[in-house]
């Protein structure tokens, strides 16, 4: 675990930069040392009258499970608002009207969002979880032998997971 | 139930590997995130724009989520008493509500309906707004006005 700033919230009283036995907060960039920071220590969170610094995990625990009869219908709702993102894209690719674009943009990026949420529902809501293991693994069976495919990346990602 | 990869088309796996990367870039996992990131893009590369789509077959799709496909997940979603798929099919129910109103008024008032206003998309949840400013708080999810973006007209 270690402390995060919330750089919209800080109002740089610096009670962090006096508290911190590391110097882990005092650093260039305003976001504090993530290697410096010892796990789980929290003075500089408690310490800050902004309520700017969190900690954030490195262990997660199993997600909540989806039944099948939710995620089977959360699935078919995904997938109609990939073929609406598509269908938007396709319009906007054939027009030169600037105006139907921009309407286009928004169905695409509003359907995207729409979508991820319902992937997240339905059992994909953190890498953490097995269903993202899993889908991560059937993609690398997949797709691995395809020009493009980040194969190195995703076996970082699964050796890191065993 | 887990997704059949091969039953997917690019741009679902696209929309699942983005939503993983966001996942993994607010846990501050910026390796994990740029894995997603370069899945999605991979997938991404792979779309390709079908010839002749029109207003009307997206209008049916949006449709068909309204008058089928929410009201059945919603009744599972009870059912199972599963709060979190609720809360993501209020939300996503709301906004494609919004999607199906402005595709109706684009098809009415055309290039007029965007021509001195502008047009924003919440980050969060996929709420639309045509407006000169968009709400201090969304109105479907409650984040702040700054996760809430302008999307412009490009220059062709
Ligand atoms: S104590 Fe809080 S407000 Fe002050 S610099 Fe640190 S994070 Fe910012
Ligand atoms: S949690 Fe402790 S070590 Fe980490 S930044 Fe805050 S005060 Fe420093």
């Amino acid at each position: 675990m270690h402390a995060v700033r919330n750089l919209r919230l800080c109002t740089k009283d610096c009670v962090c930069l006096f508290i911190c036995p590391t110097g882990a907060t005092n650093t260039e960039t305003g976001q504090i040392d993530f290697d410096k920071c010892l796990d789980g220590c929290r003075l500089c969170v408690d310490a800050c009258p902004s309520g700017a610094i969190y900690l954030v995990s490195s262990t997660y625990p199993k997600p909540q499970t989806t039944e099948d009869a939710v995620a089977e219908r959360l699935f078919a709702l995904a997938n109609s608002k990939a073929a609406q993102e598509d269908l938007a894209r396709s319009i906007a690719h054939g027009s030169d009207d600037p105006a139907l674009r921009q309407i286009c943009k928004v169905v695409e990026m509003s359907s995207r969002i729409i979508a991820e949420d319902l992937w997240r529902e339905s059992g994909y809501i953190i890498a953490q979880s097995d269903a993202a293991e899993q889908l991560v693994e059937a993609m690398l069976a997949e797709y691995g032998a395809e020009e493009g495919f980040p194969v190195e990346a995703v076996q970082a990602f699964l050796n890191g997971r065993r | 139930m887990d997704a059949d990869v091969r039953q997917m088309t690019w741009t679902e796996l696209a929309a699942v590997c983005t939503n993983l990367e966001k996942a993994c870039t607010k846990q501050l996992r910026g390796e994990e995130a740029t894995t997603f990131a370069k899945l999605a893009s991979f997938y991404e590369s792979r779309r390709e724009p079908q010839a002749d789509a029109k207003i009307e077959e997206l209008v049916a799709l949006i449709d068909a989520d309204l008058a089928e496909g929410y009201p059945s997940a919603n009744e599972a979603a009870q059912a199972a008493e599963d709060r979190g798929s609720k809360r993501a099919l209020l939300w996503g129910e709301k906004a494609t509500k919004l999607l199906k109103s402005l595709l109706v008024r684009y098809e009415k008032q055309g290039a007029k309906l965007t021509e001195e206003t502008g047009v924003f998309v919440c980050e969060i949840c996929g709420f639309v707004y045509v407006g000169s400013a968009p709400p201090e708080v969304c109105p479907i999810c409650k984040v702040p006005a700054f996760k809430i973006h302008p999307v412009r007209k490009e220059a062709i």
